[in-house]
């Protein structure tokens, strides 16, 4: 195989890593605050409030995110009456699938963080005169996040190969592009080289997570 | 001129009363120990002193405010004014463990009293000597000793320039060779005329440094008196069992 045949897979592969991380990258930074939302809403005081987080969560936990992708993308558009307002673009309907989806996932993980913290803290923070704002942002969220760091390292990696989801609603992202030269030259290679780059990019997540979880040690 | 007064104080949890109607002060400058059995509520008293504890009836005033007026409680700023005289050091520590030692000591006065870094950063630097923990200022809770925590706890107490401090159990779970380095800032901070309440099981500790000994079972005060008058002629049945238990 020559340079030049791997170089002419590698370019339009790395053009749809582009949409694997812009995806990636949304969903993350929109996601885990709207997961802490989600678990805030779960813990509130006002039952229907957290009703509503439970069963967001429940659903979105309980259905494949496959499925939910294909309901924003294909399902929405088609509800009578309001559905010729919900005609998205594959790329953008892909992305709320994804936040709702792995808000869902980020919100658990935040509710586990912030079970185990011990409740000695909280008495120890309301015995020093802090209010319940300064407990929250100073005492909790702070220890939360330094619990929820492995699992939330975990689900980084795991939404950074459930990108190629996208292949099913023909958003071309790097999986399309493989299997695009794979059908074309009926040669398997281009999946080696997928593979390789989705190794590459979740090595580099693997990489900042300890690198976190170094920083926020409590040792 | 008493600093706190509790007047027949009462709390169930569930169908068990744990406090039957407790009736105590405590002067400034006073140490007042509190011995007792396991589940006498020494320990839920403690607690309600500093709204841990919701009491169920009674009152309680700090420093001439009512924290609690039979059984009613005033505003949650208001209560926050109320035990923000009261210090508290817990049994197992309760450090922050995402903080180094030294922000444990300077985060609730630069929060919630406003205080200048600069001022604070002196005053731990002090507090820590004082403990004999000067080079640990940096250190991680979780590399610390549990005496060495426990120092730390007592010191970040302190920043708060309490009026009134309260022991929870201070040395219960550390090793018994720890206990000692504990006690000693305690004897210090008492020589000093702190003003303390210590709910312990050290008799010995009771003994040197109290000067009023209050013994509880069963949700009451059965005696209370100098330690001479508790360790050497103790009037009651209860606590002549008791002390034949723990106080050889």
């Amino acid at each position: 195989m020559s340079f030049d045949y791997f170089m002419s897979v590698l370019k339009p592969m790395l053009t749809g890593a582009q949409m694997t991380l812009l995806l990636f990258f949304i969903t993350i930074v929109l996601s885990i605050p709207l997961g802490f939302l989600v678990m805030l809403a779960q813990k509130s005081a006002f039952k229907p409030l957290a009703w509503l987080a439970h069963t967001f969560v429940y659903v979105m936990r309980g259905t494949p995110l496959l499925l939910q992708l294909i309901v924003v993308c294909f399902g929405l558009p088609v509800i009578p009456g309001i559905g010729e307002y919900l005609v998205l673009d594959r790329f953008t309907a892909a992305g709320i699938a994804f936040v709702l989806n792995y808000a869902a996932y980020f919100a658990e993980i935040f509710r586990g963080g912030v079970l185990s913290i011990d409740k000695g803290q909280y008495e120890a923070a309301q015995v020093l005169g802090f209010n319940k704002f300064q407990t929250l942002t100073r005492i909790v969220i702070p220890q939360m996040f330094r619990i929820a760091l492995p699992a939330l390292a975990n689900e980084s990696i795991t939404l950074m190969k459930d990108t190629a989801l996208l292949y099913a609603v023909a958003v071309p992202e790097l999986l399309h592009y493989a299997q695009t030269a794979v059908n074309r030259d009926l040669n398997f290679f281009p999946f080696v080289i997928a593979g390789v780059i989705y190794l590459l990019l979740t090595a580099v997540l693997t990489f900042i997570f300890k690198l976190l979880e170094k920083k926020f040690s409590f040792e | 001129m008493a600093i706190i007064e509790i007047d027949r104080l009462k709390k169930s949890f569930g169908q068990n009363e744990v406090l039957k109607s407790i009736t105590f002060s405590v002067e400034k400058n006073e140490v007042v120990a509190v011995i007792g059995p396991s589940g006498s509520g020494k320990s839920t008293m403690l607690r309600s002193l500093v709204h841990l504890e919701k009491i169920d009836g009674g009152s309680i005033v700090i420093d001439g405010e009512y924290l609690a007026k039979d059984g009613h409680y005033p505003k949650a700023k208001d209560i926050r004014a109320i035990t923000a005289k009261t210090g508290m050091v817990f049994q197992h520590f309760n450090l922050f463990p995402h903080l180094t030692v030294q922000e444990n000591l300077e985060m609730a006065p630069r929060l919630v009293k406003k205080q200048e870094k600069q001022a604070l950063r002196q005053k731990s630097s002090e507090l820590l000597q004082k403990v004999g923990l000067s080079d640990k200022a940096e250190a991680m809770p979780n590399s610390l000793s549990g005496g060495q925590k426990q120092r730390v706890a007592i010191a970040r107490a302190l920043m708060m320039n309490p009026e009134l401090l309260l022991f929870d159990e201070p040395t219960s779970a550390l090793d018994p060779e720890l206990t000692g380095e504990v006690l000693k800032v305690m004897k210090d901070l008492a020589r000093e005329d702190m003003t303390m309440i210590v709910v312990t099981h050290e008799m010995a500790f009771a003994r040197e440094v109290a000067d009023r000994v209050v013994f509880m079972a069963d949700g009451e005060i059965v005696e209370a008196g100098t330690p001479e008058e508790i360790f050497d002629n103790p009037q009651h049945e209860r606590t002549k069992a008791f002390l034949s238990k723990n106080y050889k």
